[in-house]
């Protein structure tokens, strides 16, 4: 210990043995013991901070990729080509816009359908029926019978019932019920009429269009001739050979400018208006569906060509007779994956299948854990999502449960126990285009009538009338400026950092070192043990002799020559150090060389033999075995 | 050998030439030989022993097995600290930067914010320049509209001159390989009937030549409109600048209302500016005759706001078919480029922008390539007589501009001129609309400038929040109409409708500023600590241990220069020896040995016995060299034992 001390490389321990006074050396104990606690404790910081991130942001100015872009008309299907599948639900929708609201349009043919409707009779309309609820009594008044029943079941809110409007006999909803069990239903109640009108049609409408296979669904939607006018990039004329067809389930037809799907990817080298896309869109607006969609004009996004483009979810829309001209700011962003943060690089790694054939991102891993949840619990798929393996699209025929099964589901989704919230993980990498949209009025007054005779005449013959300004919008999409801001998280410690941190932190409060800890590790552990397996040995040694000496009598013998011994070997043992000094300085070894026997005083005051004394008798023992 | 040796003594007549050399240098062989040691291997243990870096004590300490283990780790850490070293060199030299981020709201310029209209001329102003071209559009149009009776059509005799340079031509692509191209003008046509056809302008080099490229729009309505584009251009070009602000809308007329915080303002706190998109275009706050205006409170209430009037009715028909201010915010005393950051206001409503100034600081060279005020970059910048600030857009339009000027021979009328250059018109330059399109439409060219421009240092955006509501209310309008008319016109009829009326609010946002900022993640401090730390982790060592290396390392060059001289010397009395083994040495041979090292050095070294004592010169401070080594020896032992 005291060799150690003496001999180590830390500066506090010296002290203490040095140091005189009781005082003073109990003063450096302290202060050593302090140090080493400082350190540990500084170390520790070090290490725990050793996975944070620092971020750096970077601007390039080059020439960037055009992002995809997608455009959807917000009516998905033409109304004249979908009459024949929705006839049914638009008269039981009118019905029902008469009989709770007293609204018609044109008395005479409502009445027709209302007859038309007793005579045919469907059934599925009957199971789902829209329902005027008085709450207090909890009864309903149902559609076509008009009787009152009791509600049974729970109610839910569709919409926030934060607000409770004065008259609660107006609040109108629908019931759905579990097929098995009659008694296990939910209704759904919204505030406003018109809120629940549509999502009963909507509901009725995912119905019926997920009987129609996708190629008449795609020939009832728009082509691309009758959604693209005209197009314009980067100062050259393009036409529809440049946009790539994509159906979404909700909004019919789309199209993808600069999809990459030919392999090729269109890029600009010059920001500002004149230079990115230029589309006048055809939207038809005559031919809306009513009841599906409200508002009229065009959805658009802007994506990568990897990501699957949620329209639904975060698309622009884009108002007719006016010029939309949309300004892109470029970021790319990267985050550090693991053990930096909790992001995942490909998707890979995350339980959930990807449904869709694009780049993983959250929204696709929240959908496809959603859609398999429902494959798995209502044993068919829901209609706005792709289809996984082997499963089919929900509909009335097969699944007479479905709906009542999918709301349950949505319910418990949106309160995030199906566990798809802590299972996907958003993405590492991720791209985003910045837009600030501006509307200017499109076409001005004075060039208005010029420019809808050219539009009419370059939408082509088969349209014979002039075309109006409400169907037509405009839109233009570039690039502000090509600064592309990278914002990138690098590791803001390396281990060689961290080691110089640990070495400033060891050096700076005790002058250690590795070979410190080498030395500590040396001295405590190895040496002490030896030490103790020595002392054991000698134990057993000793009790061993007894046993001789006191089977044979004369021990005394023995133990002289080891008495002697302890004192002959200092001397050698340090001739056996030293040789390497004092032969390395030259000196006249013959003169200096004391005698085995006579010990220097210099060599009593090396008190090496501390060490040693313990050592020595051993290593003669061991000798002499 | 010989050559060698009459070099060395060469040398050393000279310095005995000189006493006080020799003095100085006797001095330092003394000084060194107090040192360390005779020999590499003292010199090392010495060195091992008193050294303060840690591992080669324990080397000299330990017992020989120890002393074994404890080399190689010595060794290990040795090679370890230098590895990383290197590691922290590279860092060093890669000039990382750091961002910091910071959000809130302080006290900040109010941007410079330019509005104009999107149409650049009073229709009524330019009418009379126009009116050829457009009737021959409208003849034009006509034609492709109606081909059936447009033989019918009775018009005045067309100034088919502007027409033949550039014509619009139709071009059945029913049949793909031999495309019917059809000359809107000819008469002896075939008619256009149900075919769907491509509409297309045509631009020849010069009239008559053989290059010619057609440019194929699949609307007529572009093709129309960039036809109009060009051949608009070409005549106003030769217009007179101060013409062209006199035909523009003027200050007056435009801004109607103007209010700034709590203070009215009026059009003449804008500065005009001409605008080649945009006509007359007028910057609030540019900052460059008077000190720019500070906004410290967020919200509507201070911030800008304005009441235009575009005047719809006196559009171009055929220029520019979307109507609305264009407006754009921008730093001050940088030029507006409308065309890349504007947004449009539209007309008939109250338009609210909230700002958001995003800033990012950066670092200039080495740590990234931006430029700080554009003086390095290679492009003479034709903003500059704006008296503007470098910007990237600023200095591609006047790449693309002098490489115009270079290859058409004139300047492009929407970008400022270079000295002594006239802009492009059809009379002068016949070719130019082909040579432009060529140049556009060249991607080499574009990369060209991409390359030699430099984005700047300090990029700053303003992030709009964009909203919109219809303005002026129906109950309103009236006596709003009214007011503004009575201010505009100073009479009672109402001049303005809500086809002209523009509302906008321009105000900063709750967290005005984000700011990026880069800092050095490297400094010249960091790559201390870390190597000290280095260092001192692996070895416990510092500066001053290099010291020691350092004092080591000469020492044990001393020694090998002793060491050659010494075997020189005896190789020579070797020689001399075995030449003349009777004659004792020269007289100068003496004095040289007098000098005394070398006789040390060679005591020291291995012919001690081999050179012959010489009796008639005691070397004095040879007793006191000897004595040396055991003085330095003594406080050694006593340190060791301490």
């Amino acid at each position: 210990m005291r060799w150690y001390c003496l001999n180590t490389n830390t500066h506090g321990c010296r002290r203490i043995v040095v140091s005189r006074g009781r005082l003073r050396r109990l003063l450096w104990i302290l202060l050593t013991l302090s140090a080493v606690g400082l350190i540990l404790w500084q170390c520790a910081e070090l290490l725990m901070n050793y996975y944070s991130a620092s971020v750096s942001v970077t601007v390039q100015f080059q020439k960037l990729p055009f992002p995809a872009v997608t455009i959807c008309n917000i009516n998905p299907y033409k109304y004249s080509a979908m009459k024949e599948y929705l006839s049914e639900l638009d008269k039981e929708t009118k019905k029902a816009l008469e009989t709770f609201y007293g609204f018609s349009e044109g008395k005479s043919k409502v009445r027709r359908s209302v007859d038309d409707w007793n005579s045919t009779g469907s059934d599925f309309f009957q199971q789902i029926p829209l329902l005027k609820v008085e709450d207090f009594s909890r009864t309903a008044t149902e559609l076509h019978s008009g009787q009152k029943r009791r509600v049974e079941g729970s109610v839910f809110h569709k919409d926030s019932s934060i607000v409770n409007s004065g008259d609660s006999n107006d609040i109108i909803g629908f019931q759905l019920c579990d097929a098995n069990n009659s008694s296990d239903c939910a209704l759904y109640t919204f505030s406003s009429g018109v809120n629940a009108i549509q999502e009963w049609y909507k509901l009725h409408y995912m119905n019926i269009m997920a009987q129609i296979p996708l190629e008449t669904k795609e020939k009832l939607s728009y082509s691309a001739d009758d959604l693209i006018l005209t197009c314009f990039f980067d100062g050259l004329s393009c036409d529809k050979r440049h946009f790539t067809r994509f159906h979404h389930p909700l909004h019919g037809n789309c199209y993808t400018f600069n999809s990459g799907e030919n392999g090729t990817i269109l890029s600009t080298s010059t920001g500002g208006s004149e230079y990115g896309l230029h589309v006048v869109l055809y939207i038809d607006e005559a031919d809306y569906n009513p009841f599906l969609v409200t508002s009229t004009g065009a959805k658009i996004i802007v994506h990568d060509q990897n990501e699957y483009p949620f329209i639904e979810d975060i698309g622009t829309e884009i108002e007719t007779a006016a010029a939309t001209s949309i300004g892109m700011h470029f970021t790319r962003s990267r985050k550090l994956s693991k053990p930096y943060s909790d992001c995942t690089e490909t998707g890979a790694d995350i339980p959930v299948e990807n449904l869709y054939n694009k780049s993983y991102s959250l929204q696709i891993c929240l959908h496809s854990c959603f859609q398999k949840a429902m494959v798995d619990s209502c044993g068919c798929a829901q209609y706005a999502q792709p289809l996984p393996p082997g499963a089919e699209y929900c509909n009335y025929k097969k699944n007479p449960n479905w709906m009542y099964c999918y709301y349950r589901l949505h319910e418990k989704f949106v309160k995030e126990q199906l566990g798809c919230q802590q299972i996907c993980k958003d993405a590492c990498s991720f791209k985003e285009w910045a837009l600030t949209t501006s509307i200017a009025q499109w076409p001005s007054m004075v060039s208005e009538d010029w420019m809808l005779r050219v539009l009419s005449w370059d939408k082509g013959q088969k349209l014979n009338k002039k075309l109006n300004k409400t169907d037509l919008a405009n839109l233009m999409v570039f690039y502000k400026d090509l600064n592309e801001r990278f914002i990138s998280e690098n590791p803001a410690n390396t281990l060689v950092i961290l080691l110089s941190n640990f070495g400033g932190q060891l050096g700076l409060w005790m002058s250690c070192s590795v070979v410190c800890v080498i030395e500590i590790v040396e001295v405590f552990l190895i040496d002490s043990l030896s030490i103790v397996l020595r002392r054991q040995w000698q134990k057993a040694k000793k009790w061993w002799s007894h046993r001789q000496r006191g089977r044979a009598g004369k021990a005394p013998q023995g133990s002289d020559p080891e008495r002697q011994g302890h004192d002959n070997p200092t001397p050698v043992s340090i001739d056996e150090d030293l040789p390497t000094f004092t032969t390395a300085l030259r000196l006249p070894l013959p003169q200096d060389s004391p005698l085995p026997r006579t010990p220097p005083p210099n060599y009593s005051t090396l008190r090496l033999d501390t060490a040693f004394t313990e050592q020595l008798p051993d290593t003669l023992e061991m000798g002499r075995h | 050998m010989a050559p060698l040796r009459a070099g060395l003594m060469a040398f050393l007549l000279a310095t005995g030439s000189s006493m006080n050399l020799k003095k100085y240098l006797v001095r330092a062989l003394h000084r060194l030989q107090k040192g360390p040691g005779y020999t590499y291997k003292e010199l090392l243990v010495w060195y091992c022993d008193n050294t303060n870096t840690h591992g080669p004590k324990r080397i000299i300490k330990e017992g020989p097995k120890k002393k074994l283990i404890w080399f190689f780790l010595t060794l290990l850490f040795a090679s370890l600290v230098f590895w990383q070293w290197g590691i922290l060199i590279n860092t060093y030299l890669s000039y990382n930067v750091t961002s910091s981020l910071s959000i809130g709201f302080k006290t900040m310029k109010f941007p410079a914010v330019t509005v104009c209209n999107a149409n650049p001329f009073k229709y009524s102003e330019v009418k009379p320049l126009l009116k050829e071209l457009d009737r021959l559009i409208e003849a034009a149009l006509e034609r492709i509209l109606q081909p059936e009776n447009s033989s019918d059509i009775v018009s005045p005799p067309l100034d088919l001159e502007l027409w033949n340079q550039i014509p619009l031509v139709l071009i059945d692509e029913h049949d793909k390989d031999n495309p019917i191209i059809l000359d809107i003008f000819e008469t002896n046509q075939t008619a256009v009937g149900n075919e769907r056809g491509m509409d297309n302008e045509t631009r020849c080099s010069h009239q008559g030549s053989e290059n010619c490229t057609y440019r194929n729009f699949s609307s007529a309505a572009q093709a129309v409109t960039e036809w109009y584009v060009l051949q608009s251009t070409s005549i106003l070009s030769k217009v007179p600048l101060h013409d062209r602000i006199r035909m523009g809308y003027q200050a007056e007329d435009m801004i109607l209302a103007c209010l700034y915080g709590a203070e009215p303002c009026n059009y003449k706190n804008f500065t005009q500016i001409y605008h080649p998109d945009h006509g007359n275009c007028y910057i609030f706050n540019w900052g460059m005759d008077e000190e720019a205006l500070n906004s410290s409170n967020p919200g509507a209430e201070f911030g800008l706001k304005l009441i235009l009037d575009i005047s719809q009715q006196d559009y171009i028909p055929y220029l520019s078919s979307a109507a609305g201010a264009r407006l754009m915010l921008h730093q001050q005393k940088s030029f507006p480029f409308l065309k890349d950051q504007g947004i449009y206001a539209m007309a008939g409503t109250e338009t609210s922008i909230g700002v958001l100034v995003d800033e990012l600081e950066r670092m200039g060279y080495p740590y990234s390539d931006c430029t700080m005020n554009g003086s390095d970059v290679p492009v003479k910048n034709l903003y500059s007589q704006y008296n503007t600030s470098y910007s990237i857009q600023a200095c591609l339009r006047s790449c693309f501009q002098n490489h115009m000027v270079e290859i058409c021979g004139c300047g492009h009328y929407m970008f400022p001129l270079p000295e002594g250059v006239n802009y492009c018109n059809n009379e002068d330059y016949p070719g130019w609309a082909y040579c432009y399109s060529s140049l556009t439409s060249s991607i080499k060219q574009r990369q060209i400038c991409i390359d030699s421009c430099k984005e700047t240092c300090n990029d700053t955006q303003y992030k709009m929040t964009i909203s919109m509501a219809d303005w002026p209310s129906e109950a309103s309008q009236d006596w709003i109409f009214h007011i503004l008319s009575y201010e505009r016109d100073m009479s009672t009829n109402v001049t303005l409708d809500r086809n002209g009326i523009i509302k906008l609010n321009i105000y900063f946002q709750e967290y005005n500023y984000r700011t990026i900022s880069e800092s050095a993640a490297t400094t010249i401090v960091w790559l201390l600590s870390s190597l000290g730390g280095q260092f001192g982790f692996w070895m416990g060592g510092s500066v001053l241990c290099l010291v020691e290396f350092g004092e080591i390392i000469i020492d044990s060059l001393w020694i090998t220069i002793i060491h050659l001289i010494s075997w020189c010397k005896g190789l020579q009395q070797r020689r001399a020896r075995a030449r003349y083994p009777d004659v004792p040495p020269t007289v100068s041979e003496l004095a040289h040995t007098n000098l005394g090292f070398q006789h040390e050095a060679g005591g020291a070294g291995l012919g001690a016995q081999a050179l012959p004592p010489e009796p008639g010169t005691p070397p004095p401070n040879y007793d006191s060299l000897r004595v040396q080594p055991l003085d330095t020896l003594g406080p050694d032992s006593d340190t060791d034992t301490e």
